[in-house]
């Protein structure tokens, strides 16, 4: 951590960050979605990314696992650390990268076929030639889409609900085993109850990896974030620990988004 | 679609709105009764043609020769020509525009792309006819170089330039086909540690497939319908070879010559040249049905598709 802290970016309690931004600014073509972006993730911690439609929510996640750099005429500035590396210097190689800061993105994004083949992809991308059926089995455990006769694994993953889809995504990015785990709204377009379902297994998974989420349902953020991270325009406007911001923030806009008067 | 439906089921009161509609109405009535003239006058020669000669006749004689002094109405000859020509020339285009559609659609820039298109675009709006001369005069010539042994006309040329003709729907199909396919799928492929290329490779190209057959299909349609070429670069030997060296004849290129002759209305060899008309038309219909019907469901979001 840097001695010229502002207390904006930091989370403060000393503990070492996984993933740090530095000075970050994203460019798709003549629009900035993030400007000037510092903001350190302490491992093992969960962080919330708050803030109105267009702030750079999701534009930040991708940042994180190198997503943006697959968009043509995006361009980037600043640096991202990863583990104490530069994450885009040329002994990292991005698709490790994407395996190790896992994303499952708003969309449910399925592959055709199985619920297996779906888990196995990334796998199989990996070059992995271990056990794909264990592995998968461990994955939908630990997304509770498990049982005992194995049966979701035949499963075509067009015929799974809405819920059990944004399971399996969360379960084919575990699979590969992430340190970091980005998740871009968690819940979004799901019922309430399947929303709340969802919800919890985010909140058991807190317990077992770092994990960063946007979200627009900034009580779901009071809810499961140690930090939350409140960006405006592309701007980090604010970023603590979760109960301070919602209950004092700094900030005006801040205030202003929290209790719904943002003009 | 539902309210434009709803509001065409009352009638209309508006005097110029129903003049419009008896307009579109005749045009649409002409239409279908242009189709049905044809449909209709082909039928009814086929039908007195088949009165002189039997079906099985037809359908098992070895040799197609219709004013020979021993006449054969076998039609398997020239269905055989025709699918050497359409095989030959799918074959020879598929594996070209297969990779032309995936680099159009995945890996070019804008720029290459717009080039690229309009040159297979200019590929569709040559006429078949100057495609013809291009087999006949440039195409077999270098052949011969190749294969000293052979033929002035040849199947091997025809099926090289109709597949250059018929490449532009491949590639406009098939890149229709994977543009469809989401791109959340590959971004998430790659999310997951997947090169772009695996990402094409085991996503994108099988989940367009039935696109893309549809696409072949297509092309094979307006393969087997091509008759300029075909008989200007391979010639139209009565006899069958499937050697590609040799000369072929087609359904077409039968009915091209056949038509420059002067045959009798009524006379046999007449009928026989409507008969094998009905037979191309039933091919090209339920080719170009069973395409379309392919392309639509390939699309994710027609009833095959599988849209997250």
């Amino acid at each position: 951590m840097s001695a010229r802290d502002e207390g904006t970016r930091t989370a403060g309690d000393g503990a070492v960050p996984v993933l740090s931004a530095e000075g970050l600014t994203v460019r798709f073509g003549e629009k900035t979605a993030l400007s000037d972006v510092s903001i350190e993730i302490p491992r093992g911690s969960t962080v919330s990314i708050i803030g109105p439609a267009g702030s750079g929510k999701t534009t930040l996640l991708r940042s994180f696992n190198r997503m943006n750099e697959v968009i043509p005429g995006s361009s980037q500035a600043g640096t991202i650390r990863f583990a104490g590396g530069d994450l885009h210097s040329a002994a990292m190689d991005p698709a490790e990268v994407r395996r190790r800061i896992g994303m499952v993105f708003e969309d449910a994004a399925l592959f055709p076929g199985s619920v297996f083949d779906n888990l196995a992809f990334g796998l199989q991308a990996r070059g992995e030639e271990g056990d794909l059926h264990g592995i998968a089995e461990v994955a939908l455990q630990a997304v509770g889409l498990w049982s005992e006769d194995a049966e979701i694994l035949e499963a075509r993953a067009s015929d799974l609900s809405a819920e059990e889809r944004r399971r399996m995504c969360i379960a084919r990015t575990l699979a590969l085993e992430p340190d970091v785990l980005l998740v871009d709204e968690p819940t979004s377009t799901l019922d309430p109850a399947a929303a709340a379902r969802v919800e919890s297994l985010i909140h058991a998974l807190r317990d077992d990896y770092t994990i960063v989420f946007a979200t627009c349902d900034h009580t779901q953020a009071g809810r499961l974030s140690d930090l939350t991270a409140y960006l405006d325009s592309g701007r980090l406007l604010e970023y603590g620990p979760t109960q301070t911001l919602f209950t004092n923030p700094r900030n005006p806009r801040t205030e202003f988004y929290l209790t719904g008067r943002l003009q | 679609m539902t309210a434009f439906r709803s509001s065409a089921g009352a009638p209309p009161t508006d005097p110029r709105e129903r003049l419009m509609g008896g307009l579109l109405l005749g045009c649409t009535a002409l239409a279908a009764a242009a189709a049905a003239a044809v449909i209709g006058a082909l039928g009814l020669e086929t039908v007195r043609f088949f009165a002189d000669v039997p079906l099985s006749q037809f359908l098992a004689d070895l040799a197609w020769t219709p004013s020979a002094e021993e006449p054969g109405f076998g039609i398997l000859p020239l269905l055989a020509g025709t699918a050497q020509i359409a095989g030959g020339a799918t074959v020879m285009a598929l594996p070209v525009a297969l990779v032309l559609a995936v680099f159009l659609e995945f890996y070019a820039g804008k720029r290459t792309a717009s080039v690229m298109n309009a040159a297979v675009a200019a590929l569709g709006s040559v006429p078949a006819v100057v495609y013809g001369y291009f087999a006949l005069n440039f195409v077999t010539p270098a052949l011969k170089g190749v294969w000293p042994g052979l033929e002035a006309f040849n199947g091997i040329s025809a099926c090289l330039v109709v597949g250059l003709m018929i490449l532009p729907t491949i590639v406009v199909l098939s890149r229709e086909a994977l543009g469809a396919v989401p791109r959340s799928i590959l971004r998430q492929a790659v999310a997951l540690g997947a090169t772009r290329e695996r990402a094409v490779l085991r996503l994108a190209l099988p989940a367009a497939w039935l696109g893309v057959l549809g696409s072949v299909v297509l092309a094979m349609t307006r393969a087997v319908g091509e008759t300029m070429i075909v008989t200007l670069a391979a010639g139209n030997p009565t006899g069958v070879s499937w050697n590609p060296l040799e000369g072929v004849r087609t359904l077409t290129s039968f009915l091209a010559q056949a038509s420059m002759g002067d045959l009798a209305p009524g006379s046999i060899e007449y009928g026989a040249c409507f008969a094998v008309a009905a037979v191309l038309l039933l091919l090209t219909f339920g080719m170009h049905a069973l395409g379309r019907a392919l392309v639509s469901r390939g699309h994710p979001d027609g009833p095959g598709g599988s849209r997250s």
